[in-house]
């Protein structure tokens, strides 16, 4: 569970750094999707391989290390919540910067313009 | 008595979903969020005297045990902070009353300045790294949609880098806070400190340590890290930007003396100097770029990070002394920076212009503005004996004590070149000419209003700068209680143990 998790966030992080330093925006925030659920993925594998583990739901007379640490779970569900509403504002963010600068290079939007100071 | 601890977050949050849910703008809604600005800073002053030279106030919420619960705690420096943050919520809040009319007011401004104060003010008081996380996430998503809230259509392109960088820096942090569980079995602070302190020299502790540093380093805005500050704070109305520079980025600079002062076993060296080097260049930097600016907001953001780099600079010292000097330097630091805004702001409204070519005769329409800004121009470039100089002074004789000579002299050649930049709006806005086509661009009352509010704040900073001695007393005290990693440990160990009632 463990090395196939790190591999997993590994290309995934890989991917995402990839897309963020693309200059096309739409990419970047791809990347940005990708490298937050690599993030909340990575806190996930912290509580460790549920094979042979029970859901933590207390039962008489069973030991402690027979439960699945449901503490990181509860961290990404929060996580997922917030990670969901900046994905979106992003989202809009850059449907406005599209329609005001009609352009999708990160390289062309911040040229001065005619007119800066 | 110890359930005030949470009113710093609470009242905040409750103003703000009180003005959501009353809809349109209106004149009654300005006087409860005033009043409730007011009463924030009350609550702030009464937490204050509880606790500084004091043990800390430690509530446990729900009364779970950690791990589980979730422990709030004031310590000195989290009350002084609280206080600060307050103050300045509450001067800007009441500057941007002035800055428009009524019912020129975008309706969810208020809102987000309250919810902005509930984040920070959490950030403050927590006992727990994901509940810090959350704080940081309330406050983020609070100053992201201020952002953009009034910016027009040239101006928005600028919150892109700004969303971006601290999406980042978000993400990381969350990843270290998986981390810090994984390493140390809790996320409770405390909890952490005890348990670090056991597993002093090994790689993991640094290791998160260093994370974390990335991350709050990213937040305050140190060297390789600060170009999204400077660009997107001069699209800010001048209210908010005198509260985003006065109170964001100070929450890096807290985490960051919280973590390494308290969390953290002192002996990690590596992560000190890392940070001293990174605030001798951010300085120097920064000041650069504020001289290459040509309107005011610009000049004063870009100073804004120049002047974090004498506090990461203090941290990265890390004796007691450089650590008090950092606390000093950052009450200082917020009053200072944040009138210096509002002062902007009055010249922007005294001109119709944000931009020094076309600004000018400042100081024969109002030499009492002059004087004001003088001052604080002053202070913030370290004269003596006004409130600038005695931070300055001691994280300067310090880094010469520690032997750190480039850094002496990168701090007293940025203080140099903040002055110069200084000098720069001086001459263009307030000794030149006054150009024709200038016009106020609010009634001469307002600016009247606006002008007692900046007068007020360099009052503040005056009395800071002439009563050092009783300043640094308190910033010692608060420094006493960071450095003393017991005190913390055993407040919040004791609460928790008893089952979270105190």
């Amino acid at each position: 569970m463990a090395y196939d998790t790190a591999l997993l966030v590994g290309v995934m992080f890989t991917v995402a750094t990839y897309l963020i330093l693309q200059k096309n925006f739409i990419r970047i925030l791809f990347g940005f999707i990708i490298f937050t659920n690599a993030g909340n993925l990575f806190l996930l594998s912290i509580s460790g391989a549920p094979r042979h583990r029970r859901m933590p739901i207390l039962e008489e007379g069973r030991p402690v290390s027979d439960y699945v640490d449901p503490l990181p779970q509860a961290l990404v569900l929060t996580a997922i919540v917030i990670g969901l509403g900046l994905t979106v504002y992003l989202i809009m963010l850059l449907y406005r910067v599209i329609l005001d600068s009609k352009t999708i290079d990160t390289e062309k939007l911040f040229q001065p313009e005619e007119g800066d100071e | 008595m110890n359930n005030l601890v949470i009113a710093p977050f609470a009242l905040p949050l409750a103003t703000a979903l009180l003005c959501l849910f009353a809809g349109r703008v209106a004149v009654w809604r300005r006087w409860v969020v005033g009043t409730s600005a007011f009463v924030q800073l009350l609550v702030a002053v009464v937490l204050v005297f509880q606790v500084v030279g004091q043990t800390p106030l430690v509530v446990v919420m729900g009364g779970w045990t950690a791990p589980l619960g979730v422990a709030l705690v004031v310590d000195g420096l989290a009350g002084l902070m609280l206080c600060l943050s307050a103050l300045v919520a509450f001067v800007c809040i009441l500057f941007s009353y002035l800055e428009l009319q009524v019912e020129d007011e975008q309706p969810m401004r208020l809102p987000l300045m309250q919810l902005l104060g509930a984040g920070i003010n959490l950030t403050f008081i927590t006992g727990d790294l994901f509940n810090l996380f959350v704080a940081f996430e309330i406050m983020l998503v609070a100053s992201y949609a201020l952002l953009t809230l009034e910016a027009n259509d040239r101006h928005i392109k600028e919150a892109f880098p700004y969303l971006t960088v601290n999406m980042f820096a978000s993400s990381i942090f969350l990843m270290t806070a998986g981390l810090a569980y994984a390493v140390f079995g809790t996320l409770n602070l405390a909890q952490i400190s005890e348990r670090a302190a056991a597993m002093e020299g090994e790689f993991s502790v640094l290791l998160v340590m260093l994370l974390l540093m990335v991350v709050f380093g990213i937040k305050a805005g140190v060297f390789p890290l600060y170009y999204w500050l400077p660009n997107s704070y001069p699209i800010l109305p001048y209210s908010l930007a005198a509260l985003y520079c006065g109170m964001l980025t100070k929450v890096g600079v807290y985490v960051l003396l919280r973590m390494l002062c308290t969390v953290f076993p002192h002996s990690l060296e590596r992560v000190h100097i890392v940070l001293a080097l990174l605030a001798g260049a951010t300085m120097v930097m920064a000041a650069l770029g504020a001289i290459s600016r040509n309107f005011i907001r610009g000049i004063l953001s870009f100073q804004h990070v120049s002047q974090i780099g004498y506090m990461i600079l203090a941290i990265g010292l890390f004796t007691p002394m450089a650590i008090t000097a950092c606390v000093f330097y950052v009450i200082h630091h917020i009053i200072v920076k944040s009138s210096l805004f509002l002062m902007g702001g009055i010249a922007y409204f005294r001109s119709g212009t944000d931009y020094l070519e076309r600004m000018g005769g400042l100081w024969k329409i109002s030499p009492l503005l002059g004087c004001l800004f003088l001052l604080q121009a002053f202070s913030l470039s370290g004269i003596p004996p006004l409130s600038g100089f005695w931070g300055k002074y001691i994280v300067i004789s310090e880094s010469l004590d520690k032997g750190y000579f480039w850094l002496a002299s990168a701090a007293l050649l940025a203080s140099l070149l903040t002055m110069v930049s200084m000098m720069k709006i001086w001459l263009k806005a307030y000794w030149s000419k006054a150009h024709e086509e200038q016009g106020p661009t609010v009634s001469p009352n307002a600016i009247r209003g606006m002008t007692l509010i900046a007068a007020v704040m360099v009052f503040f900073s005056l009395c800071i700068g002439l009563n050092a001695e009783f300043f640094l007393n308190i910033a010692q005290t608060a420094a006493n209680g960071l450095m003393d990693q017991s005190i913390y440990r055993e407040s919040v160990l004791q609460t928790l143990g008893k089952g979270g009632n105190p």
